[in-house]
């Protein structure tokens, strides 16, 4: 401490300590915080199609457009640690062989949507309208109640899904599930808890939906239409 | 006179302290540096602001280098009293008295 | 700093003080690399496709041990390209089978289409082993130090000039 420049690296040195350490408590108060996320999720009509999936498929396969309601809560997720939540809907299905029996389980996101925290709003990507209405929206409060409450009613997917083996269609015992993704300003990143609770962190509520098969590969004409249909953007209000 | 130059140079930047002062400097910053870091956990976990807490702990940090790394005066309240160099010929026999007979020191 | 040169010992110290740092960093490193199974369990985000989770200079710590679960959708992953030593940070999108013969496909959050393009020539899908580690542990904008100087390297000419001036105005 005898000169400045000692003055200054202790100073510095001592600065990166007591960083870590409040960082430290941060990422672990989000252990006191609950956690009680609730979500129902519902195939509302299930097409397949036989096609190029995107404009860059090289070839036809056969994809399916599964379109859902959703309705969830999971404002509890938002602490002041919260970045952002990642929501996703995923469809599962298992690939059965010749015999029957189960030969690969097979998963795939449908959906899926970034939620920020009143904090991180500013670091979203769209456009610059919404992002105004967004910012407003909380009107300079740092934790918003109504933060990762939404409901979609019939809602297109983002993503078609398909398979390595270019079939799909007539998949029996398909499900869709709910998941998220909290991403934290500083400490671990966490997901839903598969069906267990940690503590405080209840486990997601329902989030799944009932089974239900893929229909056969719809007729060439209809495959035009409906993939068109499909190819327009959709943009989820879902904030 | 450049010499001069840079040896003024040099003062301002090396800033030296006395000892008394790079204690004080040393508990002010551990001290300014924690209560900074406490404060910005409890209002930032109290008012739900992550902001807010990552504000206060720069802030105090930035007051930390400000009051802690300038040799201020109050850093070089107790200057320490250096024996007068000797400056007669015959030093290294009168040092040894001075040094231990007690009498002999106060006479300077 | 010149006086070191004088006195053997206490430069032979200095050395060795240098080298301990040093080894000690690496060792560290290394450590971590076994524990997470990753050959570089700490990574600084490079682009910005996985805004806004994941920012330019962001930290990211990685894992690559699947002891309670496999990798699965919705994990973000570190992986390279066959052929190339980019690590990308993206997030398992779809997943069809399991274990080694699992085929994965990632996309980036901020990106509209997925990675198949990305992807080494005739590549459609990831394995398991293209994966270098899933991030579990996040520290913001302390990379950012790396890409400062990676991208201006004139900032190390004046770092050096800094300490340049500081050996010339420092006593002793």
């Amino acid at each position: 401490m005898y000169n400045s420049l000692t003055r200054i690296q202790n100073v510095f040195g001592f600065f990166t300590s007591v960083a870590f350490v409040v960082a430290a408590i941060i990422a672990a108060s989000d252990l006191i915080a609950p956690r009680t996320p609730s979500g129902m999720i519902e195939p509302t009509s299930v097409q397949v199609v036989k096609g190029r999936p995107h404009y860059y498929s090289t070839k036809k396969e056969e994809y399916a457009i599964i379109k859902f309601s959703l309705e969830a809560d999971l404002s509890s997720l938002f602490t002041w640690n919260t970045k952002q939540v990642f929501v996703y809907v995923t469809a599962e299905w298992p690939s059965l062989g010749a015999d029957g029996a189960v030969t690969q389980n097979n998963s795939a996101v449908i959906w899926d949507n970034i939620i920020t925290s009143p904090s991180a709003d500013h670091l979203s990507n769209m456009p610059p309208v919404a992002l105004r209405r967004l910012i407003e929206s909380t009107a300079g409060r740092v934790i918003d109640p109504g933060r990762g409450k939404f409901q979609l009613f019939n809602h297109k997917p983002k993503y078609q899904i398909t398979h390595p083996s270019g079939h799909i269609a007539e998949s029996s015992d398909v499900k869709l599930r709910l998941h998220y993704n909290v991403q934290p300003w500083v400490g671990a990143l966490t997901w839903d808890q598969q069906g267990v609770d940690l503590g405080l962190w209840k486990r997601l509520s329902d989030g799944v939906s009932e089974a239900f098969a893929l229909p056969p590969v719809k007729r060439k004409d209809d495959a035009k239409t409906s993939s068109s249909k499909a190819k327009t953007k959709t943009k989820s209000k879902a904030t | 006179m450049a010499e001069q130059l840079l040896d003024q140079v040099r003062d301002v930047v090396d800033g030296q302290i006395d000892f008394e002062g790079q204690k004080l400097a040393e508990i002010l910053a551990t001290a300014l540096l924690s209560i900074a870091g406490a404060i910005s956990f409890l209002v930032g976990y109290s008012l739900q602001d992550i902001a807010l807490a990552l504000k206060i702990g720069l802030g105090g940090t930035a007051l930390t280098f400000l009051l802690v790394v300038p040799p201020w005066p109050f850093f070089n309240r107790n200057p320490v009293q250096w024996l007068p160099v000797g400056g007669g010929p015959a030093v290294t026999s009168t040092q040894q008295n001075l040094v231990i007979d007690e009498k002999l020191l106060a006479r300077q | 700093m010149l006086s070191s040169l004088q006195n053997p010992r206490q430069a032979a110290a200095q050395l060795l003080n240098f080298a301990l740092i040093l080894s000690t960093a690496f060792m560290m490193w290394k450590g971590l690399s076994v524990i997470a199974d990753s050959p570089s369990p700490i990574v600084v985000v490079l682009s910005g496709s996985m805004e806004p989770a994941f920012q330019r200079g962001d930290l990211l710590f990685l894992w690559n041990r699947n002891l309670l679960a496999e990798t699965s959708v919705g994990e973000v992953v570190v992986y390279n390209v066959r052929g190339k030593d980019i690590p990308i940070v993206h997030r398992v999108v779809r997943k069809f089978g399991e274990g080694d013969a699992a085929r994965l496909l990632t996309k980036g959050d901020n990106n509209a289409a997925d990675d198949t393009e990305l992807y080494a020539r005739g590549q459609d899908y990831l394995a398991r082993r293209d994966i270098i580690g899933s991030v579990v542990g996040y520290v913001p904008f302390v990379g950012y130090v790396t890409i400062m100087l990676s991208e201006h390297p004139w900032l190390k000419t004046v770092m050096l000039g800094i300490m340049g001036l500081l050996v010339v105005l420092q006593r002793e």
